[in-house]
């Protein structure tokens, strides 16, 4: 997505370029070139109004009750809603977590928390969402519940998610939130946003920031 | 491996010429950019690029692999809809990439790692299949940047 925003304001910024040679004077080169820069760099978006962290207490991977707003209290926390049966988006952003996480010191990778709520609670039980999460990370949190429940907390935090469905061939489709959010260790609220195109690059970069509470 | 990596930059290339007047009514099909990232559990996406050059359209039908049911999906919105087929249109390419279409692995019958390859055969309504070899990547591999 940024790839091609990118692509595009350099097909502008030439086009303008060409254009200002027909003539005009010289205020015409900086405007496009400064404002593509910034989409093409940064993954995350800064929440003007941060989201309040839901209010959810479900079940853990071992099958405990788990309240995420006492849990996750003064610590960076990465909230994702996904499932276990989706082959591509929720594997590849738990992953693209995961393996930028391991640049990070141990102490700081031990403070950063990352919660994969689930959006297909009948099927993912506790422990197939723990088998799932240990071939990602094993710090990862995951928790199960009340469909409604989940959905409600995911509503808070801007997400909306459908209960899982059946197609016409009888399968289960299920639905993923598309964003991540990152709440901070500072004032426990939802400040960032990164969409699926966020890369392990990008989290890279910014989970120090996270760590700290600071805008990357 | 030669007739799957056809660069796209070279068909992009192509279409422009063929547009000029070529009167082959058959598909022409080839495969480049297949890999699947190494999977989290015993289910797997496969992506690739299907190209056309020729001048008529094909449809890809089934895909099929001995290491399990393969299905094809397409991402709607936030979810995933299983397919009967996908159209290759002439002088075009069908694209399966992460966030869109994507070939989805049930059951896997071994675990995957990176550096495996997978065999997978691409059926079609009016071509003859194309066996493929997709490379499993890392679980975070991006095809726009290479790694």
């Amino acid at each position: 997505m940024r790839k091609k925003t990118f692509a595009a304001a350099v097909l502008l910024a030439a086009a303008t370029l060409t254009l200002s040679a027909c003539g005009s004077g010289d205020d015409s080169q900086s405007p496009v070139s400064v404002v593509s820069e910034d989409t093409a760099t940064k993954a995350a978006t800064v929440l003007d109004t941060p989201f309040e962290k839901p209010d959810l207490v479900l079940t853990d991977t071992h099958g405990k009750k788990y309240d995420l707003r006492a849990e996750s209290k003064n610590r960076p926390t990465l909230i994702y809603f996904g499932y276990t049966h989706c082959p591509d988006i929720c594997p590849l952003t738990m992953n693209n977590i995961a393996v930028a996480k391991k640049s990070l010191s141990k102490a700081e990778q031990d403070k950063l928390l990352v919660v994969f709520v689930t959006t297909d609670p009948a099927r993912d039980t506790p422990s197939e969402l723990g088998k799932w999460l240990k071939g990602i990370d094993t710090q990862f949190v995951g928790l199960t519940g009340n469909f409604a429940t989940i959905q409600a907390g995911a509503r808070t935090m801007g997400i909306s998610i459908e209960p899982t469905t059946k197609d016409k061939n009888g399968k289960l489709v299920s639905v993923h939130g598309t964003q991540v959010v990152a709440f901070s260790p500072k004032t426990n609220g939802g400040y960032l946003l990164y969409d699926q195109d966020a890369t392990v690059d990008d989290y890279t970069k910014d989970l120090p920031k996270i760590i700290k509470g600071e805008n990357p | 491996m030669r007739q799957f990596a056809v660069p796209v930059a070279v068909l992009t290339g192509a279409l422009v010429l063929t547009g000029c007047g070529s009167d082959d009514a058959k598909a022409q099909l080839s495969v480049s950019s297949a890999y699947m990232p190494q999977p989290v559990s015993d289910m797997a996406a496969g992506f690739l690029d299907i190209a056309n050059k020729g001048g008529a359209k094909d449809e890809l039908t089934s895909v099929t692999s001995d290491l399990g049911p393969v299905s094809v999906h397409e991402t709607v919105g936030q979810a995933m809809e299983e397919v009967k087929s996908l159209a290759v249109p002439a002088h075009g390419q069908l694209v399966f990439k992460s966030g869109g279409n994507h070939l989805m692995f049930d059951k896997l019958k071994h675990t995957l790692k990176q550096g495996d390859s997978v065999t997978v055969k691409l059926h079609f309504a009016k071509s003859g299949p194309l066996t493929v070899e997709m490379p499993v990547k890392s679980a975070t591999y991006n095809p726009t940047t290479g790694h």
